[in-house]
């Protein structure tokens, strides 16, 4: 038998309240597909995330994540949340931030093992930023920030890796550089990217994934400005990328 | 000053005094941090204001109905830690704005106090005590108290300090990694509760806010870690404490309101030659 999908909904129906913002959505991902979601504010995104994770419950319909609930299934996922919501000027380190990813696999008391320290120094090194793991959050850029995220999200050494707007505020050269990493996380592990920047991502994923009220899934080659006018109305500027950056 | 250090070697309420001082902020120093760098300042506040009512109730129930054992400094205990599970739940579940709810039980805590002091014959005085606080009524029985709790909230922080730094840091990350992030929580504001409520004999209620906030302020402007900005505010926070108590001796200042003053100052001027 197959091993159980990273994750799996059929027929989910989600509202807060009277507001409904996914229907009937149904979606797999398979193992170690690289995937983008897309969709303009206010079409459920981040629910759907949310909903993978287990910090929303759905309605109707079901989630699994390897074949689990959510929350037994939250633990082989690492999550990069939106950026916006954190306290830049909180007063830690990079490895203090990326130990937070060790909780849940370390002890539950007393501080940070050897090897929690350990984990956290090779995933900084592996994101390029070892040289800086005792610099304070508040002194480090935007792209290097983002790194250190993404490297508390790698060092529970998750099968799958959720990113909810990875690289808003980044500039074009740090997100290329970023995806450049995800792209070769991706040789380990399954990767959901949450994005607005299609045109960009579409020279790197396996899949896209419209996500506005409905979910439709769409192979890369299937993008194009229907599909995009579809999801996001007529004001769209499109620019199209080569393919040099796909899987070799 | 040399008065004051006459003054400690032959007055044991002195010496009293500056122990409770000292002892006191190292809870100061730690819980002080977290309610910082949490924001949860506001929270700490209503919290404190809620002891009145405990304080007010004991001495009531003491005084007129003969419950000797329930101890004002109890009565505070007790009141802190219900203000911090009450308003925590509500923060956590009702979809109220909680600037308003805890605007309410600041003023209802107070409120209950007052009445039940009222009733009290004869212990108006008490009042001036509890909310402005008497540093130098500190007992010998009161440092053990502090020195207990104090030791009960350090072994909480360093236990369980990973857990409160990403609770504080990302609440929601923190649930995600299977860490009970609302029991975290409420640990954290009962210890703030029952840090207020070591400082209440300090300073007194009016002014506690500002004794377990402004310490770990003035050291966060130098501390780029948790833990080095916790040592710092203790030391801070001992050093206000001594300072203000050495100041307002010879000239019979109340000591609670020379520290409070003292530790505003220091963190005005830290604000205007630091800006970060």
């Amino acid at each position: 038998m197959n091993s159980p999908h990273p994750i799996q909904i059929s027929n989910l129906d989600f509202s807060y309240g009277a507001v409904h913002v996914l229907e009937e959505a149904s979606l797999t991902i398979a193992e170690k597909e690289f995937v983008c979601m897309v969709g303009p504010n206010g079409g459920g995104k981040t629910t759907l995330l949310k909903l993978m994770l287990g910090l929303l419950e759905p309605q109707t319909g079901t989630v699994s994540i390897f074949g689990k609930s959510p929350i037994a299934g939250r633990k082989w996922i690492g999550y990069l949340p939106q950026h916006a919501n954190l306290d830049a000027r909180f007063p830690v380190t990079a490895l203090d931030v990326v130990l937070m990813g060790r909780l849940g696999k370390t002890r539950a008391f007393g501080p940070y093992t050897r090897a929690d320290r350990t984990a956290a120094h090779d995933m900084l090194n592996r994101v390029g930023l070892d040289k800086l793991e005792k610099r304070p959050l508040a002194t480090l850029s935007g792209g290097q920030r983002q790194r250190v995220l993404i490297a508390r999200a790698l060092v529970s050494e998750p099968r799958l890796l959720l990113l909810d707007e990875p690289t808003a505020s980044l500039d074009d050269y740090v997100e290329r550089e970023l995806y450049d990493l995800l792209l070769e996380l991706n040789k380990e592990l399954t990767v959901v990217v949450v994005t607005h920047d299609i045109g960009f991502v579409s020279s790197y994923v396996d899949k896209v994934v419209c996500v506005n009220r409905k979910v439709r899934i769409h192979p890369t080659s299937e993008i194009d400005e229907n599909i995009i006018h579809d999801m996001y109305g007529e004001h769209i500027h499109m620019v199209r990328h080569d393919q040099e950056h796909r899987h070799g | 000053m040399a008065e004051f250090f006459q003054a400690l070697l032959r007055h044991s309420f002195l010496q009293h005094a500056l122990l409770a001082g000292l002892l006191a902020s190292l809870s100061c120093g730690i819980v002080g941090t977290y309610v910082v760098t949490r924001r949860i300042t506001y929270l700490a506040g209503g919290i404190a204001h809620c002891v009145l009512g405990g304080m007010g109730f004991a001495r009531y129930m003491q005084v007129v109905h003969g419950w000797a054992f329930l101890d004002p400094l109890l009565g505070a205990v007790l009141a802190a830690l219900a203000a911090a599970i009450v308003i925590g739940w509500i923060n956590i579940h009702a979809r109220e704005r909680i600037d308003t709810v805890i605007s309410a039980f600041w003023g209802m805590g107070m409120a209950t106090g007052i009445l039940f002091i009222s009733k009290t014959p004869g212990y108006g005085e008490d009042m001036m005590a509890y909310l402005f606080g008497n540093i130098l009524l500190v007992t010998r029985h009161d440092l053990f108290f502090i020195g207990g709790l104090d030791l009960f909230i350090a072994a909480i922080a360093l236990l369980f300090h990973k857990q409160f730094v990403a609770v504080c840091f990302d609440e929601e990350f923190a649930r995600l990694r299977g860490i009970h992030a609302k029991l975290f929580y409420f640990l954290m504001l009962a210890i703030t509760a029952l840090t207020v409520v070591l400082l209440v004999s300090i300073v007194g209620i009016v002014m506690v806010i500002v004794l377990l906030t402004l310490p770990a302020a003035i050291a966060g402007r130098f501390c780029q870690r948790m833990g080095s900005m916790m040592a710092l505010a203790t030391v801070i926070c001992a050093g206000l404490t001594s300072t203000g108590l050495a100041l307002s001796y010879k000239p019979e200042l109340p000591a609670g309101a020379v520290i409070i003053v003292l530790a505003g100052l220091v963190y005005l001027v830290t604000v205007i030659l630091k800006r970060t």
